[in-house]
């Protein structure tokens, strides 16, 4: 710091300045300010850090130079027929892509995010282009295996089930599986209260009807129910809805997902997060169920508390930071109010429930 | 000395295996891991994205990838090929309705060439419930004898619920990459 004084303080302050004596100051005068230029200089050069601009252009334009090459490869794909020719072609594509997917890993430390993102982005699409042209090129590939392997069906099995002409002919006890199907207009409730085993259940292809099961089951699967009304005691393991339009649901679980729902209102006490995917107009509320019994079977399940987790649903569909337009909480002066079911008949009272 | 080299390097030392959890969603592939890993499994929400655990089992460190298997994000799955080394695919035995489009994704993720050498696991999950099918019966309606000759598989019965099989299913996936892969050690 001492040369960045200024000396012509002395040279002033001297009371006789000899001519020698002020050629020498200015020579040094000169140097200094010389050596002070050099070292802003240097500094400056230090503070851009040439060598992260230099490579990172060099990346960019590596990278730009073999997109360029892949791209045409892409686009000059050679017309003939002949399969050996095509699949080196492609390979030779592939190869350069995860080359220059590697140089974008041997950059990723230097790189700034944008370059990288983009970069990635970019061979994402190379890759997608690729597949593209494979599928186009070589189509028949995929199937030419397949075919061999189909199992001749079992000329003992008499049970072969006569609607499902596919090879995965699925084992006798699908029909066995619990559940009420196929009905129209109709109040069905069942007791599992007693069931010494209980397994799964299914509520399937049902219209306009009035479903109640008392007692705890280990997993539900509902599917394609309409203008329904279903009331449910505690699922032990997980509830899967699929195409549901026009129904309300009184559910409790430890997982909830509800695919294909339309115009429907959920009332449900759950331990995780619901999801809905491709759902609209789905509503959702607290569990609101009542039998004698209740609270023993909801122990039983896990799901005594309310942590009111019925309200955080998530929606695969609409994987954004606004909420979702497809579902919506459902007002209180909107919702059915307590429901209270008997286990062994079709009685069934609704009461409003007065909050103290 | 590139940055991916550095990591094969330190993979290779710590003797480090990636695996990749899928499946089709309510299979309970994120019970399972958190299972296996000890971990509290009453509350868990579908999963939206992925799931990393990282995890030691026997001498080696295993690092599995856990990814949602709502239909809306299926389509991701394939990010996550690269450099897997086993493949574990869960089945809910009891949900009999889409044990077609269980073996519609199953097909398709073996069709995948970055998959090839992955050792396949499948685990039969949810045996605990009644009616659920057995693994006889999930290995019939996958077809997994026809499946290609050089692909390293098992089945294996499981419950998340109560735990029983998981260490089953693992011993035999980590062994096998193990052989694999550790070969030479």
């Amino acid at each position: 710091m001492e040369e960045e004084l200024p000396p012509p303080q002395s040279d002033l302050s001297s009371p006789n300045p000899s001519s020698s004596i002020d050629t020498t100051l200015q020579k040094k005068h000169q140097a200094m300010l010389d050596r002070l230029s050099n070292r802003h200089q240097s500094r400056q050069k230090t503070a851009t850090t040439p060598t992260t601009i230099d490579s990172t252009a060099s990346f960019l334009f590596k990278f730009t130079e073999s997109k360029r090459s892949i791209e045409s490869l892409l686009n000059n794909s050679p017309n003939t027929p002949d399969p050996t020719l095509l699949k080196s072609h492609l390979a030779n594509i592939s190869s350069s892509i995860s080359s220059l997917e590697k140089l974008v890993a041997e950059s990723s430390y230097f790189l700034p995010p944008y370059e990288l993102r983009s970069s990635l982005k970019c061979i994402e699409n190379l890759k997608q282009s690729l597949e593209n042209l494979n599928s186009q090129l070589l189509p028949k590939k995929k199937f030419s295996f397949k075919n061999k392997s189909t199992s001749k069906p079992n000329p003992g099995n008499l049970n072969t089930n006569p609607i499902a002409p596919n090879p995965s002919h699925i084992p006798q006890s699908i029909r066995d599986s619990p559940g009420i199907r196929n009905k129209e207009s109709q109040t069905l409730s069942k007791n599992f209260k007693n069931f010494k085993e209980i397994g799964e259940f299914t509520l399937s292809d049902l219209d306009s009807c009035e479903v109640k099961l008392i007692g705890c089951i280990n997993a539900l699967f509902v599917n394609k129910l309409r203008n329904c009304r279903v009331y449910t005691g505690p699922v032990i393991g997980s509830i899967l809805l699929e195409e549901v339009e026009n129904c309300v649901f009184v559910l409790a679980s430890h997982q909830i997902r509800i695919h294909n729902a339309k115009g429907c209102d959920f009332y449900l006490r759950v331990r995780s997060r619901p999801i809905i995917e491709d759902c609209g107009g789905v509503r959702f509320a607290p569990y609101c169920l009542r039998y004698v019994g209740i609270e023993e079977d909801l122990t039983e399940a896990g799901l005594e508390e309310e942590n009111e987790s019925w309200g955080n649903v998530d929606d695969f569909k609409w994987l954004r930071a606004v909420k979702s337009p497809n579902w919506s909480v459902l007002e209180e002066s909107g919702r059915i109010g307590c429901v209270e079911i008997e286990g062994s008949g079709s009685i069934e009272t609704e009461v409003e429930i007065e909050k103290v | 000395m590139g940055l991916l080299s550095i990591i094969r390097k330190i993979k290779r030392k710590e003797k480090e295996m990636r695996i990749l959890m899928v499946g089709l969603d309510n299979s309970g592939k994120t019970t399972i891991v958190l299972k296996i890993n000890g971990e509290d499994t009453s509350v868990i929400s579908p999963t939206l994205g992925f799931n990393i655990k990282t995890i030691s089992y026997q001498k080696y460190t295993l690092n599995i990838w856990d990814v949602g298997g709502q239909r809306t994000i299926r389509s991701y799955w394939r990010n996550y090929f690269e450099q897997t080394d086993g493949l574990v695919w869960v089945v809910d035995s009891s949900d009999l309705r889409r044990l077609d489009d269980c073996k519609m994704e199953l097909d398709n993720l073996l069709k995948e060439e970055r998959l090839s050498g992955a050792s396949l696991l499948i685990f039969a999950n949810k045996q605990d419930i009644k009616g659920a099918l057995t693994p006889e019966e999930i290995a019939k309606v996958l077809n997994l004898e026809s499946m290609d000759k050089t692909r390293h598989w098992k089945i294996v019965g499981c419950s998340a619920y109560t735990g029983e099989g998981l260490l089953e299913g693992f011993d035999w996936l980590v062994q096998d990459i193990a052989s694999r892969i550790y070969m030479l050690d």
